[in-house]
């Protein structure tokens, strides 16, 4: 699974740029918004890839530790060696997306729900957020107002001009089909249908693995989504 | 005879100065181009020297003094822009079209201090209690307080080491060398005016390098308990008081840090010369990568340009403390009479 790891990681392009040497001088946790709220320190990741540290490096990617970056790059405007430890990170999503390490943590499975709806949406409608999709009762977190707006949800898009679902111009249209057969060829051509699979099979494999099947010994996903949502 | 020849040395601080009354001394013509109206350069501003606490006063008095006994000829508010070798000699000018000539030059120009509103983010310029180091030396030289914008006491007081130093943000990777030393200097002055106040000093490396300057920090630890944190400084924000809220890590801990201060100190770089750009018109003087003026050898000759019969004096060939540039000034001295003599028909 992690065989040629030190390897994968080094000949990623986005690590040639992102890491030229670290001098471990803190600049990156000290802007980084996420350091405040996590237990997550930008600068020792640097320094653990930096060192090509075996160990260190599989428990990054087996870890919720690379998940909690937000990707602003506030980082890249500070570093003093224009190292950029945002795109580190994103060099160890992939690994731990590519070597299905993302299923031991708890961050790194919701990579299933991601796709799921992220996912989905852009294939399926040609967004990445379709409000029919932001179902109040799994969106708790959208509160009252939003509960309203998705049950009046055509009547309230017509009131602020948006053209929600429908053909022609507008905000929020339909996406017709001859768009969104050229967007999934994108996905194929570009790696991203392949990429979408690759989750698709380790999520499958750790919902097998914690016993989540049904009657037929296959994956159960609605089964392993839910417990996601819970977890 | 070289005591005929005649010697012009480009800037009136203390490289200047040394190499221009070392070779007075020796008997030769020199005449000392100074853009100011008075000689002594950037030590003029300053209160004290690391790592002893002695009085630049001092040394530039002595200076001026060795240069009025020697007889060099002094000449001021006047900025060489140009050096150019005619008939065997240099012809040096300025903007005006005053033209010196000479047997041999010395650019002696020094250093410019890094601009710290460059570094827009520690708030230099904007925010009334951030203060540059240089700033710190003024005040105490002027007023021997610190106090804050709304005048009073800061009772915390952060210093942040290598502003505009070992940042390829600034264009400027190299270090100072003499920005440390010189934050543990102005730390133990603070806590000798300000005894009940904290004071942190941010650093990334401590570079300790001159005898004495490490026992200073041990000095600082514990004499007057000033407080060491390994964490570049990433950002200040100005809170509703005026006072400044820094984010930096303390790496050491591993945890991102938070904390108020009521006063900034930046520790600001030394940078080459602006009219290091302007000598190497008109002759083959070189810069090097940095914008320092570059000596053909820097471990057997740091005093010879790159254009024969021009030597380099103190700070304009990189950063350097004190002893150390007037040390190096008067090597350069001792190459220009070799030089001379060696050319002496």
């Amino acid at each position: 699974m992690y065989s040629e790891i030190i390897k994968n990681l080094k000949t990623d392009v986005r690590l040639t740029e992102a890491l030229q040497a670290c001098m471990n001088c803190g600049i990156c946790t000290a802007v980084c918004p996420a350091a405040e709220f996590y237990e997550y320190d930008p600068r020792s990741i640097a320094v653990s890839v930096q060192s090509e540290n075996r160990e260190k490096i599989i428990d990054l990617l087996e870890s919720d530790t690379i998940w909690y970056c937000g990707q602003c790059m506030s980082c890249k405007t500070r570093c003093p060696r224009n190292n950029c430890s945002g795109l580190i990170i994103s060099v160890l999503r992939k690994l731990s997306q590519e070597t299905g390490a993302f299923t031991k943590s708890r961050m790194g499975r919701q990579q299933y729900l991601i796709l799921k709806t992220i996912g989905n949406n852009i294939l399926s409608r040609g967004y990445c957020i379709h409000p029919t999709t932001v179902v109040p009762e799994t969106h708790p977190e959208q509160g009252p107002v939003w509960k309203w707006i998705y049950e009046n949800m055509h009547d309230v898009y017509a009131v602020v001009g948006a053209n929600l679902d429908c053909d022609g111009p507008g905000t929020m249209r339909k996406i017709n089909s001859i768009d969104l057969n050229e967007l999934n060829n994108i996905f194929i051509v570009s790696g991203g249908m392949k990429f979408f699979d690759t989750i698709n099979h380790f999520s499958k494999l750790k919902a097998i693995e914690m016993g989540m099947v049904d009657e037929y010994g296959e994956a159960d996903m609605e089964k392993y989504t839910q417990y996601l949502l819970q977890e | 005879m070289i005591k005929n020849k005649h010697v012009a040395i480009i800037g009136g601080g203390i490289a200047g100065m040394e190499a221009a009354a070392v070779l007075a001394k020796q008997g030769l013509k020199v005449t000392l181009i100074e853009k100011e109206a008075i000689t002594g350069g950037k030590l003029n501003d300053w209160h004290h020297l690391f790592p002893d606490f002695f009085s630049p006063k001092t040394v530039i008095d002595n200076l001026i003094a060795k240069t009025n006994h020697s007889g060099v000829n002094v000449v001021y508010n006047t900025e060489i822009s140009k050096i150019e070798k005619l008939n065997g000699r240099f012809e040096l000018s300025d903007e005006r079209d005053t033209k010196f000539y000479s047997d041999a030059v010395i650019i002696a120009s020094g250093f410019r201090l890094f601009d710290a509103t460059l570094k827009e983010e520690y708030g230099y310029g904007i925010f009334d209690n951030v203060i540059t180091s240089v700033d710190f030396e003024k005040l105490m030289k002027t007023e021997g307080k610190l106090l804050t914008a709304q005048k009073t006491e800061p009772k915390r007081i952060a210093i942040i080491h290598c502003v505009g130093s070992r940042d390829a943000k600034t264009g400027n990777t190299y270090c100072s060398k003499v920005c440390c030393i010189t934050g543990i200097k102005q730390a133990i002055e603070i806590n000798k005016i300000l005894p009940d106040s904290e004071i942190y000093c941010f650093y990334m490396d401590l570079r300790l390098y001159g005898l004495n300057f490490d026992s200073l920090y041990l000095h600082a630890q514990k004499q007057h308990k000033i407080q060491f944190i390994r964490g570049r400084l990433s950002e200040i924000a100005e809170r509703f008081d005026k006072s400044l809220q820094l984010k930096t890590e303390d790496t050491l801990q591993g945890r991102p840090l938070r904390i108020n201060v009521d006063t900034v100190i930046l520790l600001i770089g030394m940078e080459p010369g602006a009219s290091n750009n302007l000598f190497t018109k008109n002759n083959k003087v070189t810069i090097d990568e940095n914008g320092f003026m570059k000596p053909i050898n820097m471990h057997e000759n740091r005093n010879s340009s790159t254009h024969d019969g021009i030597f380099l004096a103190g700070t304009v060939i990189c950063p350097m403390a004190v002893n150390e540039s007037i040390e190096n000034a008067r090597a350069a001295a001792f190459e220009v009479i070799s030089y001379l003599e060696k050319n002496k028909l």
